[in-house]
Parts: structure tokens; sequence; C-alpha cells
């Protein structure tokens, strides 16, 4: 017998009793009555990250050149955004590490907490973790209140995993507390976000 | 009475100052876990959902596995079942020989730990460069970690520094690189960005990235890895082969299981809302490989045991140590076992009964860890099982059966215990040098108690004859 059907077989005998999947739609888990109040709250203290409302007379390039004023490069395929380099085109996943500004887009917003659901957009997911310096832009309208709300979003629709086999929650920048649980921001990946709230 | 825990414990507490630091920093974790269950208010409800979701799942495994790899098979990943260690290291190192891997970039797991793959690999001549922050400085320290999350916490600052000054080629070279003042030269900043940039050339050059996985979902085939330093991120965004190491438990049903996990990894564990990333891969990167390693190595043996059988619910958070008195005060060397604290006192004794009994000595039963357990693990309910069979399993103190006996012949004979009991107090009036000695274990660590003038058993007839007239 393969290792395969040795274990499935033993996990089979092993089990004496059997147990029902709880209702999960009888828990009623934390909502917000302003939940882009509550995201914009944590985003910038717990999260550790900037935030931006954008005005309909913004320009994009605008605010991230504000955020970022010393940055040299800019990497996404984001329309509108002024870009050096392209995460779709680039040789090696390598080249962002370099890069000092990621600019992508943020689908789901979630208040609890301050995740931001990114689908992989770009053919090197890189461009969300490489970079120096990451911009998130996030509908308004796409912030809920908590991740039991954001995963039935994303089990329900189409538009993730299609195109790449990858999303991730991002919460802030990079971070570690492994010296002494001294909290320290920047320590393997972007070490700052600034989310952009863009105007439904 | 000592155990190799106990005696290893007494070394560690002669340094006061450093096990009552170690006890405040993971008390400070304790403590911002209190404040993220207090803020929740369906924080009991979700313990709840989450521990019989795990049930489910574990006394569905079978199904749920072969659910798992149809779909990440179907998602282009390789599926690949391993029995035992020895079966996980050489299915890694065939994966790696047949990429002509030289240098891999791993991301924090406990799996890899447990299996020693590590030592296996070097021995192969690949080197394996540990990802996780704390992670790295233990590997270059060549420590053991002494917590699951947060393992290198009991190392200071100073050794540390010490340690990347002499083992990272382009210290210096760094350093100069950095540009915000500081006064001292092992500023946690600084050792964080001399790490950043020395495990970011690490990336850059690895040819595989390996990871564990915190959650497999069996309705789409994603494995999920939670961080807060975006390593794992990084090791499977650069090189392009990903190899994940997956324990059989780590299986949850869907999606909506996941919505309750995720709120409480980080939640337990460390005291924060969230991990800072939450990555669901569904498959190889464009143009890459991936490939899941789902390891039994005992697991599906505990499910068997009907006393201990629900350890296969823990999610590896940590919360049990962080709470732990003994754990706080002893810290996780202390224990024989790699997973220390009351988690670990029981898995070591699932792995090898013979070999890690001593651990159990490592609880006072006060049962805090079974109220911060997320997934309801009843840990402190199964040591005291455990203690039960001590003397079947030929490992019970000679010392402790003898005065169980002696107990047992008191207590079946009430009129030697009512007498013996009414002689007690005259301890009391003997000199201090004949009853706090090293014969008396009650007078290690705390003065001896004073025996009451009259019994709690003449006290109360007293008071019942009393309530009679």
């Amino acid at each position: 017998m393969s290792s395969r059907e040795e274990i499935l077989s033993r996990l089979r005998h092993n089990t004496r009793e059997t147990f029902d999947m709880p209702d999960l739609a009888a828990l009623t888990p934390i909502t917000f009555a302003d939940p882009v109040a509550e995201f914009i709250h944590k985003t910038t203290t717990t999260a550790g990250a900037t935030l931006i409302e954008m005005q309909p007379t913004d320009r994009l390039d605008d605010l991230i050149r504000r955020a970022y004023p010393e940055a040299r490069s800019v990497a996404s395929n984001l329309p509108g955004v002024r870009t050096d380099v392209n995460p779709d085109t680039v040789a090696e996943a390598q080249e962002l590490m370099h890069v000092d500004v990621g600019v992508v887009q943020g689908c789901i917003g979630v208040a609890e907490n301050a995740c931001i659901w990114i689908p992989q957009q770009t053919k090197e997911k890189a461009v969300c973790f490489a970079v120096q310096q990451l911009v998130i832009l996030l509908p308004r309208d796409a912030i809920v209140s908590n991740m039991h709300q954001a995963y039935a979003l994303i089990q329900t629709s189409t538009d993730y995993f299609s195109r790449y086999p990858f999303g991730t929650f991002i919460s802030g920048p990079s971070k570690t507390a492994d010296i002494e649980s001294a909290l320290v921001y920047g320590a393997q990946a972007a070490r700052a976000v600034t989310v952009i709230l863009t105007p439904p | 009475m000592s155990t190799r825990h106990s005696r290893a414990a007494e070394a560690y507490l002669k340094d006061d100052a450093v096990a009552s630091r170690h006890d405040q920093t993971f008390f400070a974790v304790r403590q911002k876990r209190d404040r993220m269950a207090a803020a929740l208010p369906e924080w009991e409800d979700l313990r709840e959902a989450a521990s019989q979701i795990k049930k489910h799942t574990a006394t569905h495994l079978a199904d749920y596995l072969e659910r798992f790899e149809r779909n990440a098979t179907r998602n282009g990943v390789s599926v690949h079942w391993a029995e035992d260690a020895d079966e996980y290291n050489r299915i890694v190192a065939d994966i790696l020989a047949a990429h002509n891997v030289r240098k891999v970039v791993k991301s924090k797991s406990m799996l890899t730990e447990e299996c020693h793959l590590n030592e296996n690999l070097e021995r192969q001549g690949i080197t394996v460069v540990e990802t996780d922050l704390g992670e790295r400085i233990l590997q270059m320290m060549k420590l053991a970690p002494s917590h699951i999350v947060m393992p290198a916490l009991h190392v200071h600052r100073e050794d540390i520094g010490a340690c990347f000054r002499r083992l990272i080629p382009d210290f210096d070279e760094i350093a100069r690189s950095y540009d915000r003042p500081h006064d001292d030269p092992n500023d946690p900043t600084f050792l964080t960005y001399v790490a950043r940039m020395h495990l970011r050339q690490q990336f850059a050059e690895a040819d595989a990235g390996m990871t564990g996985a915190n959650f497999g979902i069996a309705e789409t085939g994603d494995i999920v890895v939670c961080t807060n330093e975006g390593n794992a991120d990084m090791s499977t965004s650069l090189p392009r082969l990903h190899i994940v190491s997956m324990g059989i438990e780590k299986l949850i049903p869907d999606y909506a299981s996941m919505g309750v996990f995720q709120r409480f990894v980080a939640r337990s564990g460390t005291g924060q809302e969230t991990t800072v990333y939450t990555s669901h891969f569904r498959g190889p990167r464009p143009g890459g490989e991936m490939h899941i390693v789902l390891v039994d190595n005992g697991r599906s043996d505990i499910l068997g045991d009907p006393e201990h059988w629900q350890t296969l619910k823990c999610m590896r958070c940590g919360a049990c140590m962080n709470t732990c008195p003994v754990y706080r005060r002893s810290a996780g060397y202390s224990y024989t076992y790699f997973i220390p604290g009351p988690i670990g006192i029981n898995l070591g004794m699932l792995r090898d009964c013979h070999l890690y009994h001593d651990n159990l000595s490592a609880c006072s039963l006060c049962c805090s860890c079974d109220n911060v357990c997320p997934v309801k693990v009843d840990l402190s309910s199964q040591i005291y099982r455990w203690r039960q069979q001590l003397d079947d399993l030929g490992h019970a103190s000679r010392m402790k059966r003898l005065m169980s006996k002696g107990m047992a012949a008191l207590f079946n004979r009430p009129k030697l215990y009512t007498a013996t009991l009414r002689f007690a107090p005259l301890i009391n009036v003997l000199p201090s040098a004949l009853v706090s000695n090293r014969l008396n274990p009650w007078t290690y660590g705390h003065t001896m108690l004073k025996f009451p003038r009259k019994s709690f058993h003449e006290q109360w007839k007293q008071l019942k004859n009393e309530e009679k007239k």
C-alpha cells in the first residue's frame, strides 16, 4: 500500500465517533455602524499605515508622489498610474526589490483589522512584497465590517484566482517584534504602506 | 521528586532578573490577548465554533484530505504524502535535487522542526536559510526555538548584535547604509534593518522557497500562510519553486471556516487583530512549481486515542504557553520536547511517553491554558490523565508512590487517621531544622504549613453539636 493509502485507511480506522459541522451562519460577528470610519481608524493606528482619502478632483499620480516624494521608481500595471517598471513584463521578480513604490488595487477592506484583500493582478506578485513601499488603492464602498463578510465575498466571486492563483490580505507594513519585543516596521517586505481610499 | 524539567527550571530561576523578564514579556502578550478577547462580544461563540469545526474535520479527515488533494491537483499543485519524518525528508530532498537547488529560503514551520528537515538538507550540502527574524537569529546562534510563535524573545539584543557582527559578511557595509541616528549599537530597529538587508539578499539568491501552512482549505485546495514579516511571501515571490510542508491536521473544510480561524490566530497568539499578511496560495506562480507535502508522522494514530485525540485541534498559536505560569517562569529550554508549554507537554507524550514524561511535572493544574485555548483543547485535563498513567508507564516518582501508599493506608483506617490528625499540631512546635529539610518537599520553596489546633473534622462536629443545643 502506498503512504497515501496507509494514511487514509489508518485515519478511517481510527475515527471512533464523528462530529457535525457547526452552523456558522448562527454566529453574530461584530459589525460597525460606520465601517469606513473604523477601517480608517484601524489602518492608521494598529496597522501602522498611512491613509489618504482621495477627492474626485485629485490625480492619483499626485497623491502617490505626495506620499513618497523621494521615490525614484514606481511599479504597477494599473491604468492611470505613471510607472517606471511593469510587474507584468519584468524578466525576473528580483527587479522589483529595487523599486521604491509598488501600486496595487485592493478589492475588499475589513474594518475590524484593517486587512485589505489583494488578489494577484500582475505576473509577478513580488510587487506586493518586495518593493520598498506599497500603495494600495481601495474603493471606499468596498469596506466590510469583519472577516466573515470578506471571505463570503471572495468565495462567491469569480474575479479572484481566475487569472493568477494567489491572493493575500495585507494589513499595514511588514513588521516584527522578534528582538526583545520591540516593534519595528520594515522587517523583510514593504516597510511602509499607504492606503488610498478612492471615491466610489 | 525532581524531573528533568524541574531541575532545569531550578537552574533557570537562579537568575531572577532573566526569569522575571521572561515572565513579564509573555504575560504582556497574554494581557494583549485578553484585550482582544474582550473587544469581541462573540469571542466565546467563536471558540466553540472553532472547536466544533476542528472536531468535525478531524473525524472526517480522510474525506477532506482526498477532497483537498483533488482540488490542489486540479490547481496544478503536486501533492505528496509522507507517513513519517524520514519519508517527508526524502520527498523534500528529491524535489530539491530534481531542481538542482543549492539554497532554500524558508519561513517558520514547526513541522520541519519536528522532522529535523534542516539538518537533513544540510547534510546533503543544501544551504537552508530561516527567514523569520527570530528563527534566523536562532539559526545563526545555533539555538533551538524557546517558543513556537516568538522563538527568540529570550535572547538579548547584545548577543544578537554580536552574532550579526560575527556572521553577516557585509555587516559593516549594511550598517553604513543605515541613516537613522542611534546611540545603542544594538538598537532593535538598527539590528532589524541589518537583518532585512541580509535576508533580502538571501531571498534574491535562493533557488527554492519553503513554507509551512497555517491552514489548508479542502473546498478550494488553498494553503494559507500567516506572517507579520512577509517572509513567507518573499520566499515564494522570488524563487520559482515553492514547497509547502503541512501536517494533515491543518486542514479545514471551507472559506466560511477560514473566517473563524483567521480572526483567532493572531488575536490568541500575539494579541494582534490580524497578522500583517494572510496569504492564500492556490497554485504555482507563473512559470514555477508548487508542491504540497502532507505529513502524518503519528497524527493518524493520535486520532485513535480516545483521551488525547483533541490535541489534533491545535493550531499552534502559542496562547497556552503565554498564559502558563510554569512556562513563563521556566522558559522553553526547561522542557525536553521541542514544543514547550501545555500543548508541548501533551504532544511530547504522544510522540514518545518514555522519552518526554519529565515535562508532565511542568503543570500546576491551574487550568488557565484550557480557558485561553481558541479551539478548546482540554490541555490541563490531558496532563492530569497522563499523570494518572505514570505508574503504569513505569515513570512514577518513587517517593510519590510511597506517599500514595501511606495515604491510602491512613485514609482506609478512620481511627488511625483521627488519631494522627490530633497529634499533627505537635509538628508546629518542632525545631524547624527537623521539619524544613530536604526530606520534606513541602518546605522546599515555601515555609512549612501550620497545622491548626483543631482539625476541620473536629470543628465541624463541634459546630453540629452546638446547633443541636
